[in-house]
């Protein structure tokens, strides 16, 4: 063995020594610090009440994307803001949350979620109508990504009202003067049910009517849930429930969905993701309804609002923001793998412009007789009034609404007084959390 | 056997000392589980409600929590809703233990009658309700509570009596109450029934011979001695109607009476999770506990009272 | 004549009265009324869970539609979302099962202490835990919450476990029993005879103690089967939910209301979650009959 050794000269031997060692350093350094630096894999935890096309939208962002894997936690939505916040107080929240815009503010004050600008989402301010782009970015910061809308739109029993003879509302004026054409021909039919269950169908009606409930002004909120507007619509609503012009009762509930079934309610003012919903529930009167614009309270200035649309936001439970915020870019960015393919699966308003060419906005749908719905609630997205906000205790707002218009419909006290007294209740909600109101 | 190891001195006393520690080991199980999940999230919650949130400006970011002594206790004081939820549990409770508890005790004496056949069939018929999960007695009654559904309505229409309103603001009360009367009644009677099967038959032989009517047998005899039962299941029911929960939840769903704030309970749900206030959900429920132990106690020396006179 | 001779064949057990005969028809009447009162709904439910949507809403309530639709509706109720609804039937079983074993165990052991030995704490330790049953579920459950989270337990089955092996109304129970039923001389015996203490409480009291182990077994298995809030809370991924919980999120469903699809589950499934206690109940008939002595003693 000595005289092996010798064989090599001995600078040699050195140098391939330094060879080795080095080798083996690097070696070791690629193998320990790929493991201990950046996980190979980031895995991602999202919330979303089980949306249909999720599962796609998911399988096709964790294919392009081999660094990061989604896992879709479906977390039913009765109850889904109650589970959110109380994750997010124990800190304990998903990375990503799918939040809806009228609950953004609420999840925001909670100081769950992160600010986005630091990730770059301002340069896509622009890819979105501005009135959505100022319901996510509140106080200087960008707190989601808008995915979808909800626009609304008034969808109705063509067959029925041309059976009676009545022509197609196209204001409020018109469509009080249907409702008691419809019920006198027929005294088992109404024009619409009057749901005191659904406070977000209210703020539609009064998001479309011009009212302002929640403004940010400096750094403090203002607040006029029984402003003009507000009231108009609680007279209007009021004076049709008087006249029992309208049915007073739950929506989403088995006895309305048997008068849609039977032909007893003839219209639903409702947002575009309702049309899919309307489907499932009447399937016996397909081919017979119709999606009209919503009811202006002015002659020839069409005004629309917006119910219900979600957002996607990521959350300071999140040890990867920075993933976490690039899957809440894609999903609400993403035009082929994300956004089309739900277009395509009908009732899914895409929040990110330019998202439905030609033939999006032109496909029919045989339960609406093949009418193109997607344009209607198309041209209404672009009339939605902009300045509607969100206030940060919506949860509440909703809550005591509801409550009120129940109790309304039970002979105690109108629609009107039910605003001033959410009015109060909300001023002493939103000072007793803190908030500084005006 | 040895028997002088036995009675050995040494023997005896590390038996003493074996059975000495003995009950806290057997203790030991359940004390550390009672710990954890029971005296310790209580305490968590009495420390929570002497904190409140603060936020300033538009309050976009995580509030502050600040110690505040008991004044989410005095706002609770001052708190309408409160009251309110209350006040409509103690109807609630005035109308349904009552009903259910006499319920319970009548079919009780009755199964205690030889001449009842079927005693089996009654007795299963009873009890089958405690089988069923409150949300789905619930959800059950729902339908018999919907005019869309409910046989009750159906039967009424066919006899021309109109349709009842069950949902309705002036029968929601007893709609719920009798959710609970069908569901506790049968278990109620079963424990009252075995405390009238442990009544000696000598105490009747000597009644008979006096000639005690049923009847009379029913008040002097029988009554007097299963009261501590029905003493028993009364603060069982009061502690469990206080805490009304279930079945207005899910009525909610199809009825335009019940709100979300119907009984304290669900207030303080709300609170917590609907509003994020959790200190102030915390001192509601501690209060509804005291208002609840309140009613218990009061309900017992009122009975204690009672059955001394 | 037949009243008369009623009278001279009256029953010869002693100690029950003797019923003039309109009144036990009154009584009879008024049992049948009542058993049907106690029963309705459930035979509602059954003949519902038969129907199809349509004749839900078309046909009277008591009595069976046009066709019957149960297999249909069953094979529906378990194929819907992917067999969630048997996910939830296992999960309701796990936890009601595994609660109720461990809570009567330990439940048992701590009772037979309080009962059949004299330490200091005794009376302290008895009054807290009966305390305990006076707390209302919300005081308890969300810091219980923010306890399983700290813990990182939330959303999986040890958070409705972990609560649910405790039992305040099973020490009673079990207290109760020990000291009426568990004789000092027994336990001299054993222990003279050397057995350890814990040998003696696995075989010589335990099964003087079965007809309360049953009772105490069957109580719990009921009260976290039927458990709500705290599954509800806990639990947020709908893979983990109980039948409770998972019937009540069908009936608030998306948005905020059943679907009516739904509607049907709802009913097929509330059956299939009523059945297996129902059952349960009338086979062990003998052991909770006996054992619901247990509550109306005094201890």
């Amino acid at each position: 063995m000595k005289r092996q050794r010798n064989l090599v000269p001995r600078n040699q031997r050195s140098f391939l020594g330094v060879l080795t060692t080095l080798t083996t350093l690097i070696a070791l350094g690629t193998l320990t610090g790929a493991g201990a630096q950046t996980p190979k894999v980031v895995n991602l935890t999202y919330w979303n009440w089980g949306v249909e096309g999720t599962q796609g939208q998911i399988d096709r962002f964790n294919a392009s994307h081999p660094g990061i894997k989604v896992t879709w936690n479906k977390v039913p939505s009765s109850g889904f803001y109650d589970k959110l916040s109380t994750a997010l107080k124990a800190d304990n929240a998903p990375d990503v949350a799918n939040i809806e815009l009228q609950f953004l503010p609420t999840v925001i004050s909670t100081g769950g979620l992160i600010d986005l600008n630091k990730y770059g989402v301002a340069a896509y301010k622009a890819r979105f109508e501005p009135w959505v782009w100022n319901q996510v970015a509140l106080g200087g910061s960008t707190y989601a990504i808008p995915t979808d809308l909800g626009p609304m739109g008034m969808l109705y029993r063509a067959d029925l009202f041309k059976k009676y003879g009545v022509a197609v509302p196209k204001t409020w004026a018109e469509y009080a003067s249907a409702a008691s054409k419809l019920h006198a021909a027929d005294p088992k039919l109404f024009i619409t049910t009057f749901a005191p269950n659904d406070a977000g169908w209210f703020s539609g009606m009064a998001w479309q009517s011009g009212a302002k409930w929640f403004e940010i002004s400096g750094d403090s909120w203002k607040v006029t849930i029984n402003d003009s507007a507000t009231k108009r619509v609680a007279q209007y609503w009021q004076d049709l429930i008087d006249k029992k012009l309208v049915k007073p009762g739950p929506i989403w509930a088995d006895g309305w969905y048997n008068d849609l079934q039977t032909g007893e309610v003839a219209t639903w003012l409702t947002a575009s993701w309702g049309t899919g919903f309307l489907e499932s529930f009447a399937p016996k009167t397909s081919g017979n309804w119709r999606v009209a614009p919503l009811p202006s309270w002015e002659a020839g200035k069409p005004a629309a609002s917006n119910w219900g649309g979600s957002t996607t936001a990521v959350t300071k439970s999140s040890k990867f923001p920075k993933e976490a915020a690039t899957f809440a870019l894609w999903l609400g960015t993403d035009l082929k793998g994300s956004v089309k393919p739900l277009v395509k699966t009908g009732a899914w308003f895409p929040a990110v412009r330019g998202a439905m060419d030609n033939a999006d906005l032109s496909l029919t749908s045989k339960f609406y007789g093949n009418q193109a719905v997607n344009r209607v609630f198309k041209n209404a997205s672009r009339v939605v009034d902009t300045r509607f906000q969100w206030g940060p205790t919506m949860s509440q707002v909703y809550r005591d609404l509801q409550d009120g218009f129940g109790a309304a419909v039970n002979g105690k006290g109108n629609l009107s007084s039910v605003l001033d007294t959410v009015q109060e209740s909300t001023l002493a909600a939103m000072r007793k959390q803190g908030f500084d109101v005006k | 056997m040895n028997s002088s190891l036995a009675h050995s001195k040494t023997f005896r006393r590390s038996r003493r000392n074996r059975i000495k520690a003995t009950p806290y080991l057997f203790l030991l199980p359940f004390a550390t589980l009672f710990t954890a999940f029971f005296l310790l999230p209580i305490l968590y919650a009495l420390e929570q409600s002497l904190f409140t949130q603060h936020r300033s400006g538009l309050g976009l970011g995580t509030p502050t929590v600040r110690f505040s002594g008991l004044s989410n206790y005095f706002d609770v004081f001052r708190d309408p809703v409160f009251y309110q939820g209350v006040g409509r549990v103690v109807l609630y409770g005035a109308v349904q233990i009552p009903t259910m508890l006499g319920l319970a005790l009548l079919l009780a004496l009755l199964l205690d009658t030889a001449t009842v056949r079927f005693k089996n069939f009654i007795r299963m018929a009873a009890f089958a309700p405690y089988a069923v999960p409150s949300v789905v007695a619930a959800l059950l009654w729902g339908f018999f509570y919907n005019p869309r559904f409910s046989p009750i309505v159906q039967v009424m229409q066919a006899l021309g009596l109109g349709t009842p309103n069950l949902l309705g603001p002036d029968a929601i009360v007893f709609s719920l109450a009798n959710i609970a009367v069908w569901q506790w009644t049968g278990y109620n009677t079963l424990i009252i029934y075995a405390g009238l099967q442990a009544i000696g038959p000598e105490l009747y032989e000597a009644a008979r011979v006096d000639g005690c009517t049923g009847i009379q047998m029913a008040r002097f005899i029988k009554i007097p001695l299963v009261a501590p039962t029905l003493i028993l299941t009364t603060i069982f029911s009061i502690i469990g109607t206080l805490q009304l929960f279930n079945e207005p939840l899910v009525l909610k769903q199809i009825s335009n009476s019940i709100s979300n704030v119907y009984t304290p309970n669900l207030y303080a749900y709300y609170t917590a999770f609907g509003n994020n206030n959790y200190n102030y959900a915390a001192a509601l429920a501690v209060l509804l506990a005291f208002v609840t132990f309140v009613f218990s106690f009061g309900f017992l020396r009122l009975s204690n009272r009672a059955g001394d006179s | 004549m037949s009243v008369r001779a009623a009278r001279v064949t009256a029953p010869r057990r002693s100690n029950r009265r003797l019923k003039l005969k309109p009144s036990s028809v009154l009584i009879a009447v008024f049992l049948f009324v009542l058993s049907m009162y106690f029963l309705a709904p459930l035979y509602w439910l059954v003949v519902s869970s038969t129907k199809t949507l349509e004749d839900l809403f078309g046909t009277p309530g008591l009595w069976v539609g046009k066709t019957l639709n149960f297999g249909q509706n069953l094979e529906r109720l378990f194929t819907y979302n992917g067999g969630i609804y048997l996910r939830w039937l296992g999960n309701t079983f796990l936890y009601a099962g595994v609660s109720a074993v461990v809570a009567t165990g330990v439940a048992t052991l701590g009772g037979y202490a309080l009962a059949k030995f004299r330490f200091r704490g005794r009376n302290l330790a008895f009054s807290l835990i009966l305390g305990a049953i006076l707390v209302p579920n919300t005081a308890l459950v969300l810091p219980l919450y923010l306890l399983m989270s700290r813990l990182g337990l939330t959303d999986t089955a040890w958070a409705v476990l972990l609560p649910s092996f405790v039992s305040p109304f099973g020490v009673y129970l079990a207290r109760v029993y020990s000291a009426a039923s568990v004789p000092d001389e027994l336990l001299d015996a054993a222990r003279v005879d050397g057995s350890s203490e814990l040998r003696t409480f696995l075989t010589v009291v335990l099964p003087v103690l079965a007809p309360a182990l049953v009772t105490i077994f069957m109580f719990q298995f009921v009260a976290v089967w039927n458990n709500f809030f705290l599954p509800l809370v806990m639990l947020s991924s709908e893979t983990n939910f109980p039948v409770t919980v998972g019937l009540q999120t069908w009936n608030v469903g998306i948005p905020s209301g059943a679907q009516p699809v739904l509607i049907n589950l709802i009913v097929t499934g509330s059956f299939v979650a009523v059945v297996p206690l129902l059952v349960g109940f009338l086979l062990l008939q003998r052991y909770w009959a006996g054992g619901l002595t247990l509550g109306s003693v005094k201890g």
